[in-house]
């Protein structure tokens, strides 16, 4: 239905409400990329079989969708978060959390859990440290620690369902802010403190106060969803899991600027974040929530998706206009703002989508209640993607000032087989590498700067020992060196030659003096540079230059790396004190190069070792060593 | 009008001016690569970057590109900072790297007293990406040739890196280039340029070459000039005129 | 040129037409489109957008190479991407890769002489918790463990 009036959506909005409390199960299949890929599908079929086979009148729904006709790719996705334990399947209203779900398990589920109401102990969540099963999803540790504002609908609600988002009480903030001048909405805004989530942190409320302020006979509002970190998606969760939000979150900007134009950039690698906000914009177009005349008020909105091309660099604002525009994606100097001269050289409001996420329940809860959450300068909560050497890998969302102890352990629940924790990289490419020393650093975006690194949109990749840092500054600058769009000589040269040099060292061809050649460099570029990529670019060697620079060392005055990653300078031998003989490496060992028999010591042929490390990774007994 | 101080010198300056037109209306030398007054800027070189501040910012600097950055009242810049020196020699000796062997790019470095030496490309390549003859082609309404690839990969070519289909053969690319690297043979009948040749109009008068047909034929397209616009070369009309005004003066 | 496969040119009519004529700002999107149709940039297709939307050629060219999406080669019946992310990466990707070389001799953006797979690397794809994560075609392969991908990839699991 069109909504004419903002009491027609309440009406509504309250109607699907009560007919959502009557819903007596729901069973929530998450198919988010990590649970899709471990077969939530699967599950989610034979879930729907075994309760037809019942004859269970039971409302299943794929979470956030039913709509799965074809397999994996073209399946919309609501990342329920905790991607390590999956698939998981979430059972309201008893808040049931199962966990690495089989379809075989399936009618167990349907016959016992949903007919008798009995819990099924070996699904649940085991908690490492105690071998406690955990029944109610809120009870287990990974969630327990989290404060939900962006992720608020994320994998809890049938997201290609307007219906859906109506029933959770979406929408009812636009209709608030429509009752509000736009300077009052910008004014809430302020209040809340919220800073751009995107990896810049600039104040929000200031930014749209400016785009009102600047010259021009049109303005444009633009979500940035070209999350291109390596290691981060949570902007891709948010997009396909609760587009909705987003659309709101866009809607009430526009409204506060004056806009009548919207974008959203979608990265290339993310096609269901694209069709699943294509169904949200048409269905909102449907119902009067985009288009002219926005719930019967004067405001006049519209959104086009502009899909993006493979391109880091277009995560920089400049460049994202330059590529909505048809252009190759090349940032321009920033001296006039983009705010004041952006698309079409229009004023233009860029957001990324968590922080357009954030805006529906600021407006709705006000600015004051946002603020109390997190720390002084860093307003709210963040959400984060928790991955690499960590126990919990997954998507969650603490308050700001939550100590990255509790984050690493915490939520995190530690290195995987208690391995001793090395570092966390933040920020991304842009960002740096953070130690031991570093854990009590309160999560935000002030005091990660200070600490070398930086917020960035919100990876956090947590590495071990058996991680070298070396190789992780080469990593990202060779990440950097395919994404530079190679307009000004700094990064496009300078990253080359950072490159070049770590190269060298990790293959132990680094020389004395060249740890100095390497830091002018990197602070050569950092100031040189013409847009925000190259300017952070050097970040990930500075930051590791800072925090482990005897790493470096070892690889130029030693010729060895540490951590036995570089695989030049590594050599792989089997510790005759530790090796019980398991055969497991033999097994892994992808040229055959290890022999032994059962419960005699194993040995490594060089000559056919690669190096590769899959001996050290399924070693249970900490045989493997490198030198 | 405003009023900025550029390495300690008062000068007024127009609103909307660049920190490099000033400087250079004032004969103050900030070295550029990138830069062409007919053409719009783009920071790409980073040679032009200078140290500006101003007095309300609590002693703090920042490294900017003159040919972009718009002038503001009360700005100071320093065009020779101990910054700017250090910054500018980095980005000569990266240059260097990539092209050693541009004489231009040579005997700036040297200029600059280059310090660091870094891993040399030796494809032979005099090309540093400053885009001033894709700035051009564009201008001149061709577009025969682009920045294509991206990163270190970036280079100038004609579409599908085959020969460049609308080229007219102006050679406006080769005048401009900083560096020498864009290469035109011109014969007395021909010249070739990115992988085509293009027969010259030759002067009535004098038989030199004038223009190369295309052009000729483009510029009467575009540019509705008469017929016979370019039939004599500019020597020869000069000397045509003067011959007709000494005789007008008899 | 060399004598690619022939070119569906009325694939390409039909994307050209989702487009107005002269949008000069669709040309990003109608690239994707065009690829998504034939699997490629062919040079017939670069040139039909040039001229449909009119834009220079060389700018579509230029928008062409600088997209990583985009491959102006012909790509195998299977798109291969193994992810680089960080994740990925310290899990061991780059064997992944090194696998590839050694058994099928192809490396990143290059294609089997069969045209059966095509070896791309893609920063991320967002499911870190199954790293080191491939997709062939639309099925992705969690732990992908040093060594064991070319097995998977024929058996599709």
């Amino acid at each position: 239905m069109r909504f004419t009036t903002p009491t027609e959506l309440a009406d509504k909005s309250a109607t699907l409400a009560s007919t959502d409390r009557k819903i007596k199960k729901r069973v929530l299949v998450c198919s988010g990329t990590g649970c899709a890929a471990l077969g939530a599908f699967e599950v989610f079929d034979a879930l729907v079989e075994a309760a037809d086979g019942a004859k269970l009148d039971l409302q299943i729904e794929l979470a956030p969708c039913a709509d799965h006709a074809e397999p994996l790719y073209a399946t919309k996705t609501g990342c329920q978060g905790f991607c390590q334990v999956g698939p998981l399947v979430h059972i309201q209203p008893d808040d049931i959390l199962y966990t690495k779900v089989t379809p075989k398990k399936a009618r167990e589920i349907v016959e016992q859990t949903l007919q008798q109401g009995k819990v099924i102990d070996k699904l649940l969540y085991k908690n490492p440290e105690t071998g406690e099963r955990i029944a109610e999803r809120s009870k287990i540790p990974f969630y327990q620690n989290q404060t939900t504002i962006a992720l608020e609908g994320c994998g809890r609600v049938a997201a290609e369902s307007l219906d859906a988002y109506l029933a959770a009480g979406g929408f009812a903030p636009l209709a608030k802010a429509l009752t509000l001048t736009p300077e009052a909405i910008i004014g809430e805004v302020v209040e809340s403190g919220l800073r751009g989530r995107g990896g810049g942190g600039f104040a929000t409320g200031r930014k749209w106060r400016s785009c009102v302020a600047a010259e021009g006979d049109e303005r444009f509002v633009i979500c940035n969803g070209d999350e291109g970190d390596p290691g981060a998606f949570m902007d891709c969760c948010i997009m396909e899991g609760d587009p909705y939000r987003v659309l709101e979150g866009m809607i009430i900007c526009a409204l506060a600027v004056g806009a009548k134009r919207g974008f959203i950039y979608v990265r290339n690698e993310y096609p269901r974040a694209v069709s699943r906000l294509q169904a949200a914009i048409d269905a909102c177009r449907a119902a009067g929530l985009l288009g002219d005349n926005i719930l019967g008020s004067d405001l006049d909105f519209d959104i086009r998706i502009s899909r993006g091309g493979g391109a880091f660099v277009c995560g920089e604002s400049s460049a994202l206009m330059r590529s909505i525009e048809g252009n190759v994606g090349e940032p321009r100097a920033k001296y006039v703002r983009s705010v004041a001269k952006g698309l079409y050289d229009k004023p233009t409001v860029l957001n990324n989508v968590e922080t357009f996420a954030c805006v529906p329940a600021i407006i709705r809860e006000r600015g004051k209640w946002f603020r109390q959450l997190g720390t002084e300068g860093s307003a709210g909560t963040k959400a984060f993607c928790l991955v690499g050497k960590v126990v919990n890998t997954g998507l969650i969302e603490v308050p700001m000032g939550t100590p990255l102890r509790d984050v690493v352990f915490g939520v995190g629940g530690g290195i995987i087989n208690d391995r001793p924790f090395k570092a966390v990289q933040t920020g991304g490419p842009s960002g740096g590498c953070l130690s031991e020393e570093h854990l009590d650093l309160p999560v935000d975006f002030d005091a990660l700067t200070a600490a070398g690194s930086m917020m960035g949109s919100g990876g956090m990749i947590v590495m071990d020992d058996h991680t070298c840092m070396v190789d992780v500054a080469r990593y990202f600058l060779k990440f950097l060196l395919e994404e530079s769009c190679g307009k000004c000589v700094p990064c496009r040269e300078g990253i080359f030659q950072l490159h070049a040099m770590l190269d060298a060292f990790a293959k132990g061809e680094g020389k004395t003096g060249d740890l100095a050649k390497l830091e002018r460099l990197a602070e050569d570029v950092q100031v040189g540079a013409l847009c925000g990529l190259g300017k952070s670019a050097p970040n990930p060697v500075l930051s590791t230059l800072r925090n482990f620079r005897d790493e470096y060392e070892a690889h130029i005055e030693r010729k060895k790396c540490p951590a036995g990653v570089c695989q030049a300078i590594t050599t792989f031998l089997i510790d005759a004190e530790k090796c019980t003989g398991c055969m497991l490496c033999i097994k892994a060992c992808p040229t055959e190069a290890i022999t032994g028999q059962k419960k005699k010591l194993h040995a490594i042929n060089q000559e056919l070792c690669t190096k590769c490390g899959a001996c050290r990774l399924v070693c249970k007994d900490d045989a493997v060593v490198t030198t | 009008m405003t009023q900025i101080l550029i390495d300690n010198r008062k000068f007024n300056a127009e609103e909307g001016e660049t920190i490099l037109e000033v400087a250079r209306r004032n004969q103050i030398d900030i070295p550029t690569l990138c830069h062409h007054e007919a053409l719009e800027a783009v920071g790409a070189c980073r040679l032009c970057t200078v140290e500006i501040t101003g007095e309300d910012w609590n002693g703090s600097t920042k490294l900017v590109s003159a040919c972009l950055y718009p002038v503001e009242e009360g700005l100071i810049v320093q065009t020779r900072s101990e910054g700017v020196l250090r910054l500018r020699q980095t980005v000569l000796d990266l240059l260097m790297a990539r092209c050693p062997e541009s004489t231009v790019i040579r005997d700036l470095a040297t200029q600059h007293g280059q310090v660091t030496e870094y891993q040399q490309f030796t494809d032979g390549s005099k090309c540093i990406m400053c885009y001033l003859c894709v700035r051009a082609c564009a201008k001149l309404g061709c577009h025969a040739i682009s920045a294509v690839n991206r990163g270190t990969l970036k280079e100038v070519a004609p579409p599908f890196h085959e020969h460049a289909e609308s080229c007219v053969g102006c050679g406006t690319c080769a005048t401009i280039c900083p560096t020498g690297h864009i290469e035109m043979v011109d014969t007395a009948e021909t010249r070739t340029i990115w992988k085509r040749e293009f027969e010259f109009v030759t002067c009535k008068v004098c038989g030199e070459p004038l223009i190369t047909k295309a052009y000729r034929d483009y510029a009467l397209e575009n540019r509705r000039l008469p017929n016979d616009y370019y039939t004599v070369c500019s020597a020869c009309k000069k000397s045509e005129l003067s011959g007709h005004f000494a005789r007008l003066s008899l | 040129m060399a004598a690619g496969p022939a070119v569906d040119m009325k694939a390409i009519e039909g994307v050209l037409g989702n487009h107005p004529r002269g949008a000069t700002d669709a040309l990003v999107h109608l690239l994707q489109d065009i690829q998504e149709a034939v699997n490629y940039l062919p040079e017939e297709a670069i040139r039909a957008a040039a001229d449909h939307l009119e834009v220079p050629l060389g700018k579509v060219y230029a928008v062409a190479t600088f997209y990583k999406a985009f491959s102006l080669k012909p790509r195998g019946k299977t798109i291969v991407k193994v992810c680089l992310g960080t994740t990925c990466h310290i899990r061991g990707a780059p064997v992944v890769v090194e696998d590839f070389q050694h058994g099928l001799g192809i490396g990143p953006g290059e294609t089997t002489s069969d045209m059966k797979y095509t070896l791309e690397v893609v920063n991320c794809v967002g499911a870190c918790a199954l790293a080191p994560v491939v997709i062939a075609g639309e099925k992705y392969l969690a732990d992908v463990k040093p060594g064991t991908i070319l097995k998977r990839l024929s058996k599709g699991k």
